[in-house]
């Protein structure tokens, strides 16, 4: 049973691509709204409808073409990143966070905005080795906050 | 709590939106009398029947949305996008 | 203990674990497994309770969670359902509401009186003069039911937890088990939540064969993976099936709220035994069939020695079996559904003594046995918008068609076997099961994550369950004399006939009168009795009267677990570790933690207008704008101008809604090509985020920009005082300070202290020289290090909230939101030449245009007369002489700068010339007077300090 971990990610390099649907950067992009996928070690993640998450490095962006109207900010330093991973990590979320987090809700790649304990966050199923994980993002300003409630979340399963 | 059909995300909690309530369209500006704009701002239809209401998805994707509620029976319509305006005539 | 039975099987008490309890002070014994009542009553206790209102002597009625007679205090925990709570080792237990003992009450007097205690006594009595009303406060104030809280209880943990069941079964027993294990057979995910602590419903009362039903029944449940919650209710249902479950079996709260979007309901309430209505009924020895059989069966407790029973239906031919295995001398048996065959009960202040019957005869007892009836609890399916169909016939209502995604099964649709109950669990566990897969399919095909759906949606099942018969049952409600209706609420059928002559006609009007039905069982004991006598009192039927309507709690719920786990968000900048480190005040600005003052504001004040002092502003709001689009943004929300905004400019800029009213205010800078960076009040970021999406999307949905909040992604300090420009230039290369290279009103990027792509404004809310510089979040701590590391020979102090405030009102700079309100539009800020008439639209443009006519509210600055006197924020501005208000103190501080007070004000336009004298009415009464200044600024009006 793989226990549960919590790790703080946030100086992990993330860059928001905002694009309209007849850009070359949507289309280089890709993926349905809700979802994400691996690329060379960059995640990918479309996280609204003409708004993508890229997490890892800056080299999927540096190669994309931002003609039309298409835009790209740093988002590395306003954007927390807290990893939750374990067995039980669906159990955890679900003491925070009002989604749905079945399988097939939440399959591996899904991801949504929803409220987790009170404040706005974006949530991303990137399971690691098999083993169910979740990347919440938030604004960075509540690190001490939302880390607090997930491991007060969490601690109804520590030993368990 | 109701679950509300964002056209992006799909059902909803509505605790995740923020419901902007009737929709009315925004008159001209330029042309609108005292009577005209201040109906615009204050006044409500409030029907006991079919009402068209804004909605955002504010915990999700973020879109302005309307959509078609019965304020008697909970029934509601499919939403319209943001594209389709004049949210119902005042 | 007097009353326990030699042990037999099935009984839910271990006899091999004594337990040690106290009762209002005397020491008692119980076993493991005994609820509080069983445990007293199995010690000879008879009273348990005092009533609400009469105070008369109450003992156990029904014996289960829906005892009315059995509240009591549990050490600091008051109101505990003592037939429901199972005894724990050491409980300290009283009775509540009882003065000065629970045998001897004074307020039993009450009862001697009772005539001016009818229903809604307290709209009749206590009345005049009105100026005792405080002393009839007091007085009533100790009638009032309920235990004692201890203040100095300390906070329990809180919790909950959301969960999407595809069916949630309420009610364990027979029905509700075998619907549960149907559907979790069928592949639903199932909770079944059952509010005693074991399921199996009445089948822990029956027979042997019943209880190993019920055993069968619960292995199967545990086998198929139904999520079992005992102890647990389903207390709502609300809207599309979000369904709440407060659940007490959880070892780390003492009771949390379980959030749950079911798929499916299924209520399998059973039926709830109702009490007859006849004089003396409240009398300690009278109980209910179930409560007789429950007592014996359950918990080995003999309730009584001599019994008369009256038995309309089956289950008191059951209540008569259980008596006699128990040794009890069944002194009479009424078998009938006659209601002239019982009259009324006597006895004493402890007990029953005696029966009277209709034929004349009485009897003596020292227990009395109701069997007349059935309640169907209908409140949840009530809740889903069904109402409760009569059905004379069987003397109870009926469920009626409640909405697609709630199903009820067992005992609350009819009667039949154990097996039939069984069978129609089941049946409606398939349907249930059949209908959550639609569902399910609807939800995973419509929500943009989830996994993709495999084919087509499967059809949804129509309802074709066969209904369980209704027994027949004679409508047994009261019998010829007055007895009580709402135990709870101490509502007898004299006090409901008597409103109803008053004039009380409908049902609910009567329910909130006399509170019948208002109580801890909401009715599920009352409402029936209720409806039928107000149908006797009006010549009605009871289909005619109708029910009340149910709302949520199903059952009392604690304030804890409706509170939950308490989430309040804070936040904190990135140099927040540096203030915790270095003395600082600090102060909650909406979410955020913010520095106040690091021990002296009026020396961070001196510091910064002689040296330099740097401030944490991080909480300023900053949204990145992009697009070709943006300057047409920036005209529609700003009242000002914004298409010829250079690259390097800043502005500032007011905005107003649609009303006209100020929403917020801030400078805006062009960073490069279709690139700005716009900065709010820090309390106002997130609105204006908002209101920028509104417009974007809905108005204006061609114009090409976007927008993202960064607020967060830059720490931001700002340096101010005659010594900024040095010190910053200690920190950067690539960014030329000279004052014409970087003017007043500029923004430029570059590097500071080693630290790529900040932004740096030069503008100027305390008035002095000053920087505002942007830094990539991670890296603000450090560069907040440099510069205090850098400056020291410069005199270099930080200076918190406080400070600046003061600077700022120093200025006459005005605040949004502190020296404009809710409103105040835009010209009141004073600021007429930004109020671009002759720009196309914008937001506020009409109602500020029409204002600008008419008399407005103006902000002006102020000083008071006496240097000395400090008006409070908010003191009222009035007419010399009179009381008519004119005008408020808006922002008011003591400016360590120019040693006297000073403030900004809003003013009506009669009163807003410069000299005018204004009159000042200070919160402790005192009038004083204060002059308009000509310039908002008090220092340095033509600024410039700032622009050198």
């Amino acid at each position: 049973m793989a226990d549960l971990t919590l790790t703080n990610l946030t100086p992990t390099p993330k860059t928001t691509i905002r694009a309209a649907a007849d850009t070359a950067a949507a289309a280089e992009l890709g993926l349905t709204f809700g979802s994400s996928e691996r690329r060379d070690g960059d995640l990918v993640v479309r996280i609204r409808p003409d708004e993508w998450l890229v997490i890892g490095s800056t080299a999927t962006v540096d190669a994309l073409d931002l003609s039309g109207f298409a835009s790209r900010i740093d988002t590395t330093h306003s954007r927390l990143l807290f990893r939750l991973t374990g067995d039980l990590a669906a159990k955890v979320m679900e003491k925070v966070c009002s989604l749905d987090f079945a399988d097939h809700m939440t399959p591996n790649g899904a991801c949504a905005g929803a409220s987790v304990a009170k404040t706005t966050c974006d949530i991303v199923r990137d399971d690691v080795d098999r083993v169910p994980s979740y990347l919440v993002l938030c604004d960075t300003s509540f690190r001490d906050y939302l880390r607090g409630a997930i491991e007060d979340a969490m601690t109804e399963f520590v030993g368990a | 709590m109701l679950l509300v059909p964002c056209p992006n995300c799909g059902p909803r909690n509505a605790a995740d939106l923020t419901y902007r309530g009737e929709s009315h369209a925004r008159p001209d500006p330029n042309t609108a009398t005292r009577e005209e704009w201040r109906t615009y701002l204050y006044l409500r239809d409030n029907p006991s029947g079919w009402l068209r209401e804004s909605w955002y998805c504010s915990s999700g994707c973020r879109t302005h949305f309307q959509i078609e509620r019965h304020t008697f029976t909970g029934e509601l319509r499919e939403p319209l996008l943001p594209g389709s305006k004049t949210g119902g005539e005042s | 203990m007097k009353n326990r039975l030699p042990s037999r099987a099935g009984e839910q008490i271990d006899r091999s674990t004594i337990l040690s309890f106290t009762w209002n002070g005397k020491k008692l014994e119980g076993f493991a497994g005994d609820t509080i009542a069983s445990a007293l009553v199995a010690n000879g206790v008879t009273v348990l309770s005092r009533s609400m209102k009469y105070h008369r002597p109450r003992g156990l009625l029904t014996a289960d969670y829906w005892d009315p007679n059995a509240t009591v205090q549990v050490g600091d925990e008051p109101n505990v359902r003592a037939a429901h709570r199972r005894l724990e080792d050491g409980m300290v237990v009283s009775a509540q509401n009882v003065s000065p003992s629970l045998r001897f009450d004074v307020k039993a007097a009450n009862g001697l009186v009772g005539r001016f205690l009818t229903a809604g006594f307290y709209y009749k009595t206590f009345m005049k003069p009105a100026a005792l009303w405080p002393r009839y406060e007091k007085i009533l104030a100790t009638f009032a039911p309920g235990g004692k809280v201890d203040l100095n209880t300390p906070h329990g943990y809180h919790d909950k937890r959301y969960a999407h069941p595809d069916v949630v079964v309420a009610g364990a027993g027979p029905a509700g088990l075998a619907a549960a294990i149907a559907a979790a057979a069928d592949g639903a995910s199932v909770m079944l939540v059952e509010h005693e602590h074991e399921v199996g419903g009445h089948l822990l009362w029956g027979t042997d064969d019943d209880r190993a039903t019920a055993a069968a029944l619960r292995a199967e449940a545990e086998a198929a993976g139904v999520e079992i919650l005992t102890n647990s209710t389903v207390t709502g249902r609300y809207e599309d099936n979000w369904v709440a479950i407060a659940q007490r079996s959880h070892p780390m709260a003492v009771e949390r709220l379980i959030k749950a979007r079911a798929k499916m309901l299924i209520v399998a309430a059973g039926t709830i035994e109702r009490p007859y209505v006849f004089a003396g009924n409240d009398l300690p020895g009278v109980m209910t069939s179930g409560a007789v059989q429950r007592l014996i069966r359950m918990y080995g407790v003999k309730p009584g020695t001599r019994a008369v029973v009256l038995a309309a239906n089956d289950s008191g031919a059951a209540a008569v079996a259980a008596l006699d295995d128990a040794g009890v001398d069944v002194a009479r048996v009424i078998g009938s559904g006659d209601r002239a065959a019982l009259v009324k009960a006597t006895g004493s202040s402890t007990r029953i003594r005696k029966v009277h019957m209709g034929d004349g005869t009485t009897e003596n007892c020292d227990l009395l046995v109701t069997a007349v009836g059935w309640t169907a609890p209908t409140s949840l399916l009530n809740m889903a918008g069904d109402r409760p169909v009569y059905d004379p016939s069987a003397a109870r209502f009926f469920p009626g068609t409640p909405p697609d995604n709630v199903l009820a099964t067992g005992g609350i649709t009819g009667d039949g076997t154990r097996d039939q109950l069984i069978e129609h669990g089941r049946a409606t566990g398939r349907l249930a099961a059949g209908r959550a897969a639609v569902v399910c399919h609807r939800l995973q095909a419509s929500t943009a994550r989830a996994a993709s759906v495999d084919g087509a949606e499967p059809s949804y099942p129509a309802d074709e369950r066969a209904a369980l018969p209704r027994a027949p049952h004679p409508e047994m409600f009261r019998a010829a004399t007055h007895g009580i209706v709402d135990y709870s609420e101490d509502v007898s059928s004299k006090d409901l006939f008597g409103a109803a002559a008053e004039g009380f006609d409908s049902v609910e009007l009567i329910k909130r009168f006399t509170t019948a039905t208002m109580g801890p069982s909401q009715g599920k004991l009352e409402t029936v009795n209720t409806v039928a006598v107000l149908a006797e009192a009006r010549g009605e039927t009871i289909a005619e009267v109708g029910t009340t309507v149910w709302r949520p709690p199903y059952a009392p719920i604690t304030l804890g677990a409706l509170g939950g786990r308490v989430f309040e968000p804070v936040r904190v900048s990135a140099i927040q570790p540096w203030h915790e480190a270095n003395g600082v005040t600090p102060i909650l600005a909406g979410q955020w933690i913010r520095p106040e003052h690091y021990g002296d504001p009026a020396e961070e004040v001196r510091n910064t207008r002689t040296n330099v002092g740097i401030t944490d502003v991080t909480p300023l709001g900053k949204l990145d704008l992009q697009g070709p689009d943006v300057p047409k943004l920036l005209s529609l929300l700003y009242t000002n101008k914004w298409m010829q905004l250079p690259v390097g400019g800043v502005r500032y800029g007011i905005m107003c809604a649609e009303d006209g009213v100020v929403l917020d205010d801030g400078v805006t800078g062009h960073l490069g090509d279709d690139h700005y960076l716009m900065t709010t009040t820090s309390s106002g970021a997130a609105t204006v985020w908002n209101w920028i999406e509104m417009w974007l999307q809905t108005e204006r949905p061609e114009w090409q920009v976007h927008v993202t909040p960064i607020t967060t992604g830059l720490a931001s300090i700002n340096i101010a005082g005659p010594n900024s420009r040095a010190l910053l230039g200690r920190l950067t290369d690539d960014i030329d300070l000279g004052p014409e290279a970087f003017a007043y009103m500029q923004v430029r990027t570059g590097t500071i202290a080693g630290i790529d792509d900040c932004i740096t404004w030069r503008i100027g809310f305390t008035g002095e020289l000053s920087y505002e510089i942007h830094v990539p979040s991670q890296h603000g701590l450090h560069v907040w290090n440099q510069l205090l590391e850098h400056g020291v020979d410069l005199g270099v102090q930080p200076f918190g909230l406080e400070a600046q405030r003061i600077m700022r009102l120093e200025k006459g700079h005005f605040i949004v939101g502190q020296d404009t309100d809710g409103l105040s539009k835009a010209p009141t800020t004073g600021m007429i030449p930004l109020l671009k008439l002759d720009k196309d639209d914008w937001a506020g443009k009409p109602e500020v245009a029409w204002v600008l006519d008419d008399d407005y509210p103006v902000v002006v600055a102020v000083q008071p007369t006496d240097p000395t006197v400090v008006p409070e924020e908010a003191c009222q501005i009035l007419r010399a002489d009179t009381i008519d208000i004119v005008g408020r103190i808006t922002s008011s501080r003591f400016s360590p700068t120019l040693g006297r007070s000073i403030c900004l004000a809003q003013v009506s336009q009669e009163f807003s010339e410069p000299g005018t004298e204004l009159t000042v009415l200070l919160v402790n009464g005192t009038r004083t007077t204060a002059r308009v200044m000509e310039h908002h600024a008090h220092f340095d009006p033509e600024g410039t300090r700032l622009r050198g």
